[in-house]
């Protein structure tokens, strides 16, 4: 269930804030990227080297270029765009000695490879540094994790690390660890939550006294169910004014702040496009110039066909089977992911290839 | 791949998000600690019968034990009040903070700590603190600034301030005990019912023996002729009340030997 293994996923605004879902992986996204950045990391797995002056043995272009290759193959292999990153990240970024009141990390000597328990507390470590970082909402930057917790020779084994690292947050938090952008190579931790689990949470289901952080979102998640629904009753796309015609009827006007939503419009041409939840986009031709929204990219992954239609029955009290095109549509969509996104964990049980 | 969630205890969606929300928060008090329990029952698995907090919390520790990390539980030390956090007994260091501050910054909060553990009352003043900024490590610090990172400290819980005096955060406590008691093996001070590290509290003005004030209050409790169980001298300060999780408002509770009463620290 290693999350870092869907590091090929859509680069997403980094969840400073805990990210509610996560749902299916997309894993369309995840092989393209491999394979495009597989050639990267060829030429560009020598700079390991240099950039890991420390340890100052001949390895790293061995394991490397094997990666590489390995990553060719391999589809699901997560770490070869983090490894070319990671290789332009080092020449990029200087090994300062950082500021840290050193936990005993004893490096490993010269050119012996670092024992697996070595591997193991140095994957302790990057999991307690993740936790804290996101505690604080600091941002999750590789070279960071770098510099403070893979100092000395571990660079190189960071996709071991990472990998368990993924493994210990997912097994004890339920927290991912995803590459939230490939190009800043910015991590996030977004909690693993089922679809069930989100539709519950969004409709309030945890609602009264629950910690500060879960509290902002729910009434939120349920605005934007409401008009995801809208605009997938209407099939592609909702104009602005028929949305507001339906938020008129929960009392909620454009020019009105609310209690809880305070200002609506930004809310959602804002806030929500930029978390990928809806695009907001000008209909073409139209005059005078109109707008539109339809479901975001964030959506689609997120928040199931299935639940939406679940969701309308409740809202307008029918048989989601009211809508029968649409009701049909939702079925396919839930066999086809059913059919893509195998439930069993990660067969990655195994450390052997370290 | 450990066999964390294999060995003792199994952790279930129900616990991880308690970790999570735990972690989240940092330190919470033990009235919120529960009502997280409670809402994490009810998001996950609303019929199962929600387990005893001591149950919970060590079924959690059992799994957290293989990663070094614990939820630990600490008593504030001037109320008494019972509080949480998720500790990493790994590292000796602060190395919770290490991430989140620069290096003058930490080395700052390390002479603070100096001061407060050398204290005789566990408080060390801001003046003293700010005389020692020019010998910080790193990047040159001016006292404006400084001023600002000990509010810092304070907001992340790690400080708490009082009529310009710094002491310990109980969270600090919880977390740096070990490292503290390492490091300073001969300045530290040691509760004499508990055993446990001593920033605040009151001392027997004969044998000079401390105790923290939810120790003597408890250890008094209802005896109307307190006698220190060191040297058996009267003791002479005024013992403090048992913390009470149903009187929850301040006011109810008489507040130790102190200068004034103080705001709460949470």
């Amino acid at each position: 269930m290693s999350e870092a293994s869907k590091l090929g996923c859509d680069p997403m605004e980094a969840a400073a804030a805990e990210g509610e879902a996560h749902g299916a992986p997309a894993s369309p996204g995840g092989p393209s990227e491999a394979a495009s950045t597989s050639e990267a990391a060829g030429p560009d797995s020598r700079p390991l080297g240099p950039g890991d002056a420390p340890a100052a043995s001949p390895p790293p272009p061995p394991p490397a270029a094997a990666a590489a290759a390995e990553a060719g193959g391999d589809e699901e292999d997560p770490k070869a765009p983090l490894q070319a990153a990671a290789a332009a990240a080092a020449a990029a970024a200087q090994a300062q000695p950082a500021p840290r009141a050193g936990p005993a990390a004893a490096g490993p000597a010269a050119a012996a490879p670092p024992t697996a328990a070595q591997l193991v507390q140095k994957a302790h470590e990057l999991m307690w540094y993740v936790l804290a970082r996101q505690q604080r909402r600091a941002a999750l930057w590789f070279p960071d994790m770098v510099r403070d917790v893979l100092s000395g020779g571990y660079k190189k084994w960071c996709r071991s690390i990472l990998r368990r690292t993924s493994l210990l947050l997912a097994r004890v938090f339920g927290l991912h660890l995803r590459l939230a952008s490939l190009h800043t190579l910015e991590f996030s931790l977004v909690r693993a939550l089922e679809p069930a689990e989100l539709e519950r949470v969004a409709l309030g289901a945890a609602a009264g006294g629950g910690p500060g952080g879960a509290g902002g979102r729910m009434p939120m998640m349920g605005l934007l169910l409401m008009v995801l629904g809208l605009i997938y009753v209407k099939g592609r796309g909702a104009r602005e004014s028929a949305v507001w015609n339906v938020l008129r009827i929960l009392g909620l006007r454009p020019w009105k702040k609310h209690p809880t939503f305070g200002d609506v419009r930004r809310l959602l041409t804002e806030e929500l496009v930029q978390q990928r939840y809806l695009k907001y986009q000008r209909v073409p031709g139209a005059e005078p110039p109109e707008y539109e929204f339809l479901w975001g990219p964030r959506a689609a992954r997120e928040i199931t066909k299935l639940q939406i239609m679940e969701y309308l029955a409740r809202v307008f009290k029918k048989d989601p089977q009211a809508w029968p095109t649409r009701y049909r549509e939702a079925l396919q969509e839930a066999r086809a992911r059913r059919a893509a996104a195998p439930p069993t964990p990660c067969p990655r049980n195994s450390f052997s290839e370290d | 791949m450990q066999g964390s969630s294999r060995r003792t205890g199994t952790m279930t969606d129900v616990h991880r998000r308690f970790l999570q929300l735990l972690m989240t928060h940092g330190v919470l008090e033990e009235w919120e600690v529960k009502r997280l329990q409670k809402h994490c029952y009810k998001v996950h698995d609303s019929n199962a019968p929600v387990e005893k907090l001591e149950d919970f919390i060590h079924n959690i520790n059992s799994v957290l034990e293989s990663l070094y990390i614990e939820i630990k539980k600490g008593v504030s030390e001037d109320d008494g009040r019972p509080i949480y956090a998720l500790v990493n007994l790994a590292t000796t260091a602060v190395s919770k903070m290490a991430s989140d501050f620069a290096e003058n910054e930490l080395d700052l909060f390390r002479k603070a700590l100096e001061l407060i553990i050398d204290s005789e009352t566990g408080f060390a003043s801001s003046t003293n603190i700010l005389n020692v900024v020019d010998q910080l490590k790193g990047k040159k610090m001016r006292k404006k600034e400084a001023e600002q990172v000990l509010q810092k400290f304070v907001q992340n819980k790690w400080l708490i301030e009082k009529e310009g005096e710094f002491t310990l955060h109980t969270r600090a406590i919880l977390e740096m005990e070990q490292h503290i008691r390492e490091t300073y093996p001969d300045a530290v001070k040691i509760c004499n019912i508990c055993h446990g590290l001593l920033i605040q509290g009151q001392s027997c003005e004969t044998c000079g023996i401390r105790m923290h004030l939810p120790c003597v209050a408890k250890y008094f409790q209802s005896n109307s002729e307190p006698r220190c169980p060191n040297c058996n001298d009267y003791w002479p300060h005024e013992i403090p009340e048992v913390f009470d999780p149903e009187k929850e408002t301040g006011a109810a509770l008489s507040k130790p030997n102190r200068k004034s009463l103080r705001p709460r620290p949470h």
